[in-house]
């Protein structure tokens, strides 16, 4: 569960390059829920995801995880209740690393990282399991360097990597974008499973509003730091992809018409 | 080249092979340009020099020259983390500090140890020859070490510290402290290196705070040389590729010193590393652009 209250980011605070990026948002994610993120460039969305994670310095708010507050926290302590896949596939691995090692890595997350051996055979079969359900081929190319896959490829072996430990909340940060649309939508299934088989609580941001209404259980929509619209049920399963964008039309219109009173 | 000249220079080039086993772990495995080990390196000379004159059993002396390299190492890791200095150059302020430490702790710029006891003496009345005791004392000082960091590196610890040198955001987002590890894996390479220090002290009964000058040049040199030599990704064979680097390093300068090639002499000894550095460093690129050319051809 995270529970965000009253979250405020300030870039270059006090200068002429000062950028609110998110303006006291408030947001709660109940255990086992599956929340997309959209929003226009500059919205807000990783910064919002950098605040859960640790990674973005808040000027303001408070950040709970289970119930567990950790606002003052650095990244690799919150690691411990999160999994995180990033945009960029070179980003969530280690290219020097071997396929089983990044793996190995991963399923220390949380854990005491001590003197025992990375890779033991019981480890291996695990990993061989794991990655078997990716249907890439990769159980049989454990020993090779991650390096050498390609970046869809990487990015599914980062989602097989989050689930090792075992914690119970995973961010996206629009982790489909960089890649192929086949891939794309491939990773966005393999997520879907994934979620599902280990009952995973999501925090997904994506810039596709179409993935953002076909996946998950609930959408918000970040503007200029601030929560516009945030649908779930029902609601939401009347949205479609038009609507979204006439809403979201409608938000920056009104933005419009404040710009334009002021300039008449 | 003489047996007692060959003999010599492996043991130098062994000695050695902990200042290389050191540089691997900063340059290599954790991509920090550490030059503390210029005043690591005689740091521990010096230490343990000073502590067997006082009369300190000549391992305890040993094992505290490699504590106060280790102490080195966190000095310029908390210039570079805590205090976000440049690496090369937080190492370098710790470097040039250790230079007036280690006159006060020998008191003068440099120590005698003749007729004094060292961890050798006691394999030098087992009827050998000096000269090849030393060499087995010291081989096995190495194999220590050197299995010491393969083993740790293949551990859940290590395989967050060699992560730490090629993805930080990924360390850290799998729960690693980046700071811990660059603190650990500093104090680690400096401890080889202090250790280095002092068994180079002992064997060669002196301690001198000017032998710590180009420490990182001859470590880097081995590290290089040994790596073009033997590739290999797996760490066993890196790791055995610098120690065999140092070792390789000393033979060549040895050799062309020795033979008087194109009139060298001992103050050469600079410039024949720089080329030798240079020329292992080119290597690897030649050979790819002469396998493109074959390719195309």
């Amino acid at each position: 569960m995270i529970q965000l209250q009253n979250i405020r980011v300030t870039f270059n605070a006090n200068t002429i390059l000062e950028n609110q990026a998110l303006r006291g948002i408030s947001l709660t994610v109940p255990e086992r829920q599956f929340v997309t993120v959209i929003g226009s460039n500059g919205a807000g969305k990783s910064t919002l995801l950098g605040a859960v994670s640790g990674e973005t310095p808040i000027s303001a708010g408070r950040v709970e995880i289970d119930e567990v507050e950790v606002t003052r926290w650095p990244v690799h302590r919150r690691a411990r209740y999160a999994a995180r896949v990033f945009q960029n596939p070179l980003a969530g691995t280690c290219a020097t690393l071997t396929i089983e090692e990044n793996m190995a890595l991963a399923y220390g997350r949380g854990k005491r990282r001590g003197w025992r051996l990375a890779l033991s055979s019981g480890r291996r079969r695990l990993f061989q399991d794991r990655i078997s359900i990716l249907g890439l081929g990769l159980e049989d190319r454990l020993g090779d360097s991650i390096g050498l896959l390609s970046g869809g490829q990487r990015q599914a072996v980062s989602l097989v990597m989050a689930t090792l430990s075992d914690s119970r909340l995973l961010l996206l940060d629009e982790h489909t974008a960089a890649l192929d649309p086949r891939m794309a939508a491939f990773i966005l299934e393999l997520t879907n499973t994934v979620v599902e088989e280990f009952a995973l609580t999501v925090l997904m941001v994506t810039h596709s509003m179409k993935d953002a209404l076909a996946c998950g259980d609930r959408t918000v929509m970040l503007h200029q730091g601030k929560i516009v619209l945030d649908v779930a049920g029902e609601e939401r399963d009347k949205l479609d992809v038009p609507h979204l964008l006439e809403m979201f039309s409608r938000v920056r219109g009104e933005e419009l018409a404040d710009d334009s009173l002021l300039l008449g | 080249m003489s047996l007692f000249a060959f003999l010599g220079t492996l043991e130098i080039g062994l000695v050695y092979g902990l200042v290389a086993l050191g540089v691997y772990l900063t340059f290599r495995v954790l991509d920090f340009p550490d030059l503390t080990v210029d005043g690591s390196f005689p740091m521990g000379g010096a230490v343990a020099a000073t502590a067997i004159v006082a009369g300190v059993n000549p391992w305890l002396a040993t094992a505290m020259a490699v504590l106060v390299g280790a102490i080195c190492g966190l000095v310029t890791a908390f210039l570079a983390v805590r205090c976000g200095i440049l690496h090369l150059l937080a190492s370098i302020l710790t470097m040039i500090a250790a230079f007036s430490i280690n006159i006060r702790i020998m008191g003068r710029p440099n120590m005698a140890l003749l007729g004094e006891p060292t961890i050798f003496t006691p394999f030098d009345n087992l009827g050998l020859d000096s000269l090849y005791s030393h060499l087995g004392v010291v081989f096995f000082l190495v194999l220590f070490s050197a299995f010491f960091v393969v083993r740790l590196l293949s551990s859940d610890f290590g395989l967050a510290l060699r992560a730490t040198g090629v993805n930080e955001r990924m360390v850290a987002a799998q729960g690693g402290s980046i700071g811990f590890y660059t603190y650990f894996g500093l104090a680690l390479s400096n401890g080889f290196v202090g250790f280095s220090g002092a068994l180079f002290a002992q064997s060669n009964s002196f301690a001198d705070v000017t032998s710590g000058v180009g420490t990182i040049v001859v470590g880097l040199a081995a590290v290089i040389l040994g790596q073009t030599l033997i590739p290999g990704r797996r760490i066993w064979v890196a790791v055995v590729a610098v120690i065999a680097g140092s070792i390789l390093y000393r033979l060549a300068v040895g050799f062309a010193l020795s033979t008087g090639m194109f009139g060298m002499q001992a103050s050469d000894l600079n410039l024949v590393t720089a080329v030798l550095v240079a020329i292992a460093l080119i290597a690897p690129k030649m050979k790819g652009r002469i396998r493109l050319k074959a390719a195309k051809g």
